[in-house]
């Protein structure tokens, strides 16, 4: 047998089930290449001491007549996800002693089905950024060249599988930090349509953004995950139903937005683009031209409405009911100690950011208009979906990037999320992809293709993504 | 460029403690961020606040298990207050005599 730890998830439940495999192997496996690589990578926070026992729990419940596809499976979870009694920082100084007093809802759904949870996953702080380099704890390297950034903010996530350290992943994806991730290292991921799975026991960003989905090797694995965290919650006002859009048949017409493709795009992350819609039109879809001109707005809308997002949400942040506390000569140096010293520099920045364009004066320049954008780019985004059953582009514009590259420029970092905010803005689902790799300085880096659906149409998505395969 | 006073006021209004060096960064991160975003204010309309698409959320008002989440909790939630005096959470006085 062949390192375990390689299968897809598919592939070990099936093992699992056929009983040629105890989840305890899968754990030991994991746990293996955690001890070779994890020094080097650092995808993960903390590795949880009872790994083996939930790995030896979930035996016992196969033993006992259980058979979830996910039962015995180990899975990493990113650092702003509640686990009951286990530490939930968002890798930030601010919760770095904060232990979660519940399960979020995807958590207990993931117990449920008998899931091993391998550790909490490093991301960039509050999930601000694109690298994982705004880490309060240090950056987690990709695994296919040590030099390089994994993306981000689910970057832990996506080393740990792309490492050989779990067999998937929970993420978070507020402007892409699933999908960017996912097309520098390999794998697929999963931002699903708003409200399709809870974020009861989620650390918000932006909440008008936020989804939680799945990182994995392949797509039947983003599947099955995607099938067992949705639903609607009554924790979470924001989920929808089956009932909330309307069914789609299945079809096969691909938009591409040629305009888009222009300029900015590394000339052999096009050709991997090309090539991969050669192979989907050998496998029957259709692929036209589309035209969505209000998306050329659509990283500065996002770069006003998030912010503010941000420091709205991390106003809770004080230090009174829990989390680090500093104390000043004043209730203001209080709140300002705790907070100057809790939260690192992106997201100061982003707080600063979302005050500004918040406050008297700027609001209506600013937010106003890009409200006023965001539901405009909504509509253009459902036209074109009204022809096409999917829109592709590229994940990103260029393969994974190098450590400290963009790290002194922040909008050169933000320009990362050229083509993946969209779906944030507009709450369509959408997955990135493999479509294959390109050389730089002499390492095969993967880039990813991303595909944009209805509201609700997650399957068009994974035909898609199948038909790549 | 924004002013180093409208960072310290930014500052002020997020309750947020800036380090020595970094108003002046900000003053330079915030402008080029802002002249990129200022590309909104193109848009058509005058930030008019349409109605998000929305629908009632409002739960029945019967008790629900789901509600019943924190419950069993107490102890946890005890255990995190930054300053803990028996079951009480220690906090500063805000309300102090004039002099």
């Amino acid at each position: 047998m062949s390192n375990l730890a390689e299968l897809s998830i598919t592939e070990a439940g099936e093992k699992l089930i056929a009983g040629e495999i105890t989840s305890l192997q899968l754990a030991e496996a994991c746990l293996a290449e955690i001890e070779k690589r994890e020094g080097a990578i650092h995808a993960y926070l903390e590795v949880f001491a009872d790994v083996r026992e939930q790995a030896k729990h979930a035996d016992e419940r196969r033993a006992a007549g259980e058979n979830h596809p996910l039962l015995g499976i180990p899975l990493a979870i990113k650092d702003n996800i509640l686990i009951e009694g286990r530490v939930a920082s968002a890798a930030s100084k601010m919760l770095e002693n904060y232990v979660a007093a519940y399960d979020a809802t995807i958590i207990q759904k993931l117990k449920d089905a008998g899931a091993v949870f391998i550790g909490r996953t490093n991301m960039d702080e509050f999930a601000h950024g694109s690298s994982t380099e705004n880490s309060a704890f240090g950056p987690t390297k990709n695994p296919h060249d040590e030099s390089r950034v994994p993306g981000g903010s689910s970057g832990g996530s996506a080393a740990a599988v792309a490492g050989c350290m779990a067999l998937g992943a929970l993420g978070t994806d507020t402007g892409g930090s699933i999908r960017e991730p996912a097309s520098f290292t390999g794998l697929v991921g999963l931002k699903p349509t708003y409200g399709a799975v809870s974020r009861s026991g989620l650390i918000a960003m932006g909440s008008s953004l936020d989804q939680a989905g799945p990182l994995t090797r392949t797509v039947e694995d983003a599947e099955l995950i995607f099938n067992v965290i949705k639903g609607k919650d009554t924790l979470d006002s924001t989920t929808i139903d089956e009932e909330t859009y309307p069914k789609r048949s299945a079809g096969k017409k691909i938009g591409v937005p040629r305009h888009l493709l222009q300029d900015g795009l590394d000339r052999d992350v096009l050709e991997r683009f090309e090539s991969s819609l050669d192979t989907l039109r050998a496998g029957g879809y259709e692929i036209v031209d589309v035209e969505l001109p209000l998306s050329g707005l659509a990283l500065a809308v996002y770069y006003v409405i998030m912010p503010a997002e941000v420091s709205t949400n991390l106003a809770r942040f004080d230090g009174v009911r829990y989390g680090l506390s500093r104390k000043g000569d004043s209730l203001f140096e209080d709140y300002a100690k705790t907070r100057g010293e809790g939260f690192g520099p992106e997201a100061r920045r982003r707080i600063m950011l979302g005050t500004y364009v918040l406050s008297a004066g700027y609001y209506d320049a600013y937010f106003g208009k890009a409200t006023s954008a965001r539901r405009e780019l909504r509509a253009e985004v459902e036209r074109v979906l009204s022809s096409v059953d999917l829109i592709a582009t590229p994940t990103t514009t260029s393969a994974a990037t190098k450590i400290g590259e963009k790290t002194e420029d922040p909008l050169a970092m933000y320009l990362l999320d050229i083509f993946t905010v969209t779906a944030n803005l507009t709450g369509n689902p959408a997955i990135s992809v493999p479509m294959g790799t390109v050389e730089r300085e002499g390492k095969e880096l993967p880039v990813g293709i991303q595909f944009t659906a209805a509201h609700g149409d997650e399957a068009a998505l994974f035909a898609a993504g199948k038909a790549l395969q | 460029m924004i002013s180093r006073e409208e960072v310290l006021n930014l500052a002020t209004l997020a309750r947020l403690k800036l380090g020595e060096g970094e108003v002046a960064a900000l003053q330079k991160d915030i402008s080029s961020i802002l002249e990129y975003v200022g590309q909104v204010s193109a848009v058509e309309g005058k930030g008019i606040k349409a109605t998000p698409q929305s629908h009632n959320v409002m739960r029945l008002d019967v008790p629900y298990k789901e509600g019943a989440m924190m419950l069993g909790k107490r102890d946890v939630l005890l255990k995190a207050f930054p300053v803990r005096e028996g079951d009480y959470n220690v906090v500063r006085k805000i309300i102090q005599k004039d002099e």
